[in-house]
C-alpha cells in the first residue's frame, strides 16, 4: 500500500515554501542568527534558527507555534486543492514544546494561557473548522509519528485524507536546558564531523496532505511507502543504534523495499556526539551489503533542529530533493567521522540526481524513532 | 471519525495511582530510582507496574513489541516553568541537567518503555480532555495496524505549582493527582494467554460536539457509564478518558458479580466536560468481556456467554435504538 501527498508547506527560518527552503539548503545558507528576543547575557549561546516574525524585535509574544501550524495547514490544504475541507478530516500535528513557549510568557510575565493553548483543536477549529486534531508530542520523533498515524487511519478505513504537520516555537526552557548540557556551546551544526559539539535549535511548522492512493486526480508531490515508529528503551537520553536498525528494517518491510531500493537518505543529524554516532552506526549495518547505497545527508546545519516538525521536514526536502534532482549536502562537514567513511554522506555542494525513492528519520530524546520511506511522484 | 475494528481488543489490566487506601504517594513517589524524575514520570511509572501487574504481564517477554500510549496534557508545566524561573533569576548554568529531558512531553512514555523493556511505538498525546479516549483508541490503531503487540495506556496528571495555578485561573477547584492505566490488547492473545478479560473496546468517535461524537462511536442506544470521575478526583484532564475507562470496567464488573445482565458502557469526554478546554468531544463504548471470563479468586464473574448480548460491532450504525433509549444522567460540572 501507498499514500500520495498532494499538498505541502513549511516555514522555518530559512524560508517560507518548500522550494525556498530546499533552494536555500542547495545555495548553502544557513538561518543561524544572534538570539532575537532571549536575554543573551542568560545563555553561553547567543544564537539560534529563530523564524523573524516578532512584531517588535526583543518583544516576544505568545502563540508563535499555533500561528505557524495554522498558516502551514491552510496552505498545504490549498496545495491540495481542498481549500475548504471536511470539518472531520483528521490533523495529527507533531511537536515537541507545544505552546510552552506561551506557558513560559505566562508564568514568568503573566501573559495569556488557557488550557485550550496546550493543545491545538481550538486554534484549527476557529481558523479551518477541523474539530479531529490530535496533538501526537512524541518528542522529536512527533511528526513522523503523526505520519504513521495517518497511513494507518488510512489503511484500517477511518479515512482517505490525512492533514499531517509539525511545529514548535523555542522555549526559553529548553533553549537553556541545551546550553547547560552542551559546552562549549555549538556554533554551527555539523553532523557526522569529527569536530561537532552539538544541536542548535531552530524553530518553524510544516504540513503534508496525505491521500489514500488513487483517489485525487490531481499534481501529487510524492508517494509515501511506509513509516516505522518505535522506542530503544534503553537510555533515558542516549540514542541507540540498535532501535534505530529496528526503525529502519520496519520502515523497509512496511515500504516492501530493499536497502538497494534507497537512494537518498535524510538523517536526523542533529550533531550531537551520540545522536550522530547512533544513526551512522546504524546505516552501517542496514546498508552493508548495498552497493553503491545511497546518498546521505542532514539538513539541520541549514534551519537548526525544529523539533516536533524535524522529521516530517526532512521528508518534504527529500521529496523536493527528488523533484528537482538536487540533494543539499551536509554544511560545515570536513572531517568526517571514522563511522561514515563507508557511506557515501554529501558535503559541499549538491550532489546531482535522478532520485527514485528517499528514507527520512526522527530520533527524538527518549530513544523515541521513526523512519519513512518515501518516492517522487509519478505524475 | 468513527472506527471500525479491524481486530478486537480488550482490556486486561487496570491500575490506579492516586492517593488512596492502597496507593500512598508520600512513600510510593519516593521509590529507588524516583529520585530523578518528575512528579508525573514518578505516577507513570508506579501505574505501569500495577497495571501490567494486574494484566498478568509484568516481567512477559512479550512487552518487547507493545507499545506505550501516554495522554497528559500537563505533565511537563512543572519542569518548563521551574526552569524558567531558575534562568530568570540566574542563568542556563542554574538548571540541572536532570530536568532537561524533563522538559518533553514525551519523557514519562519513555520511562515506563525504559523500565519494562518497551521497544514498539511510544506515543503520547496532549488532546486535551478528550484525549484519554483518544489514547484508547490510537493504542487499539496500533494493534490493528500490526505496530504493538499490546498497549499500556496511562492517564496522568501531576499536581504541581503551575498546573494548580492553570486550574484555578480557569475556574477550577479540584483536580487529579495521580496516573490510571490500562492495558489493552488483542482479544485472541488475551485468550490464548489465558488473561482475564475486563472489557472489550467498541465503538469510538470523535466529533465537534457531543451528539455527533456518540453517533460517530456508533453508540446512540448506548447508557452512560454510571460514575462521575469529576465527582471523584476533581478535573481529571488528560487522564480523564482513562480514568472512565477504568470506571467502566469496575461498573461492569460490579454488575457480573451482582449477577445483572451484561450491558455495554459508554464514556465521553471533551467539551462539555466543564474543564475549559475542549472543541471537540470523544466517545468510547466498551462492552462486557464476550468470551468465557477466568474467574479470579476473590471475584465471583458471571459467565457472559449465559446473557444475550448485541455490541455495537454487531449492530450497524444506523440502526434505530433496540429497547429503551437511556437518557444521560446529568452531567457533572466542575466550577
Amino acid at each position: 500500500m501507498s499514500w500520495e501527498i498532494t499538498g505541502m508547506s513549511a516555514v522555518c527560518a530559512l524560508g517560507d515554501t518548500v522550494a525556498g527552503i530546499h533552494g536555500a539548503l542547495c545555495s548553502g545558507r544557513s538561518g543561524l542568527a544572534p538570539l532575537s528576543a532571549f536575554d543573551g547575557s542568560k545563555y553561553r549561546a547567543g544564537a539560534a534558527y529563530e523564524v523573524r516574525d516578532r512584531v517588535r524585535s526583543g518583544v516576544d509574544e505568545p502563540l508563535r507555534a499555533t500561528r505557524w501550524l495554522v498558516r502551514v495547514v491552510r496552505e498545504a490544504l490549498a496545495d491540495a486543492g481542498l481549500p475548504e475541507p471536511e470539518p472531520g478530516l483528521p490533523v495529527l500535528v507533531g511537536t515537541t514544546h507545544r505552546e510552552m513557549r506561551t506557558t513560559e510568557l505566562w508564568w514568568q510575565h503573566d501573559g495569556p494561557l488557557s488550557p485550550t493553548d496546550l493543545h491545538f483543536t481550538a486554534a484549527l477549529h476557529s481558523a479551518l473548522g477541523l474539530h479531529n486534531v490530535h496533538t501526537v508530542a512524541s518528542a522529536c520523533a512527533a511528526s513522523l509519528y503523526g505520519l504513521g498515524m495517518a497511513t494507518d487511519l488510512i489503511a484500517l478505513g477511518e479515512a482517505d485524507t490525512v492533514v499531517v504537520a509539525g511545529t514548535d516555537a523555542i522555549p526559553e526552557s529548553s533553549f537553556g536546558g541545551f546550553d547547560r548540557i552542551q559546552f562549549p556551546p555549538p556554533d554551527t551544526v555539523r553532523a557526522f564531523d569529527r569536530s561537532r559539539r552539538g544541536m542548535i535549535m531552530g524553530e518553524g511548522a510544516v504540513a503534508v496532505v496525505l491521500r489514500r492512493a488513487g483517489t485525487y486526480p490531481g499534481r501529487v508531490h510524492g508517494l509515501v511507502r511506509g513509516v516505522s515508529m518505535n522506542c530503544d528503551a534503553s537510555h533515558p537520553t542516549a540514542p541507540d543504534s540498535a532501535g534505530i536498525v529496528r526503525a529502519i528494517e520496519d520502515a523497509h518491510a512496511r515500504a516492501a523495499v530493499v536497502p538497494d531500493d534507497i537512494d537518498l537518505v535524510i538523517v536526523h543529524g542533529s550533531g550531537t556526539a551520540q545522536s550522530d554516532l547512533a544513526e551512522a552506526v546504524a546505516l552501517k549495518a542496514v546498508f552493508k551489503a548495498a552497493d553503491p547505497g545511497p546518498l546521505v545527508t542532514a539538513i539541520k546545519g541549514g534551519m537548526g533542529h525544529i523539533s516536533g516538525g524535524a522529521g516530517l521536514l526532512n521528508l518534504v526536502v527529500a521529496l523536493e530533493s527528488i523533484r528537482s534532482g538536487a540533494l543539499p549536502g551536509v554544511s560545515d562537514l570536513t572531517d568526517p567521522i571514522e563511522e561514515v567513511k563507508e557511506l557515501r554522506v554529501v558535503s559541499g555542494r549538491p550532489a546531482a540526481g535522478p532520485f527514485g525513492t528517499a528514507q527520512v528519520h526522527a530520533v527524538g530524546m527518549g530513544g523515541i524513532n521513526a523512519v519513512a520511506i518515501a518516492e517522487g511522484a509519478t505524475r | 471519525m468513527s472506527a471500525p475494528a479491524a481486530v478486537r481488543t480488550a482490556i486486561t489490566g487496570v491500575g490506579l495511582a492516586v492517593a488512596g487506601p492502597d496507593f500512598d504517594p508520600v512513600t510510593a513517589l519516593a521509590v529507588r530510582g524516583m529520585r530523578h524524575k518528575d512528579r508525573s514520570s514518578r505516577f507513570a511509572v508506579q501505574v505501569a507496574r500495577r497495571t501490567l501487574d494486574d494484566a498478568g504481564l509484568l516481567g512477559a517477554p512479550e512487552l518487547d513489541g507493545a507499545a506505550v500510549v501516554v495522554s497528559s496534557n500537563f505533565g511537563n508545566l512543572d519542569a518548563v516553568c521551574d526552569s524558567v524561573t531558575t534562568i530568570a533569576t540566574g542563568c542556563s548554568r542554574d538548571v540541572s541537567p536532570m530536568r532537561v529531558p524533563h522538559l518533553s512531553s514525551a519523557v514519562s512514555a519513555a520511562w515506563i518503555a525504559l523500565d519494562h523493556g518497551i521497544r514498539g511505538p511510544s506515543l503520547t498525546l496532549c488532546n486535551g480532555a478528550s484525549g484519554g479516549l483518544d489514547a484508547v483508541a490510537a493504542a487499539r490503531n496500533l494493534i490493528a495496524a500490526g505496530r504493538a503487540t499490546a498497549a499500556l495506556v496511562i492517564g496522568v496528571e501531576p499536581d504541581t505549582p503551575p498546573v494548580a495555578r492553570l486550574h484555578r485561573e480557569s475556574a477550577g477547584t479540584r483536580w487529579i493527582d495521580g496516573a490510571v492505566g490500562l492495558v489493552i490488547e488483542p482479544v485472541r492473545h488475551a485468550v490464548s494467554r489465558g488473561a482475564r478479560i475486563r472489557a472489550e473496546i467498541a465503538g469510538y468517535g470523535r466529533a465537534a460536539d457531543e451528539q455527533s461524537a456518540v453517533r460517530a462511536a456508533g453508540a446512540t442506544a448506548i447508557r452512560r457509564l454510571d460514575a462521575d470521575p469529576t465527582a471523584r478526583f476533581g478535573r481529571c484532564s488528560g487522564a480523564l478518558g482513562v480514568v472512565q475507562c477504568a470506571m467502566a470496567v469496575e461498573q461492569l464488573e460490579g454488575e457480573a458479580v451482582a449477577r445483572q445482565s451484561a450491558r455495554p458502557v459508554l464514556a465521553v469526554a471533551g467539551a462539555g466536560a466543564g474543564e475549559s478546554d475542549g472543541t471537540s468531544v470523544s466517545a468510547l463504548v466498551l462492552t462486557p468481556p464476550r468470551e468465557p471470563v477466568h474467574t479470579s479468586p476473590q471475584v465471583p464473574v458471571h459467565t457472559p456467554s449465559q446473557v444475550p448480548v448485541h455490541t455495537p460491532s454487531q449492530v450497524p450504525v444506523r440502526t434505530p435504538p433496540r429497547g429503551p433509549l437511556h437518557t444521560p444522567p446529568p452531567r457533572g460540572r466542575d466550577t
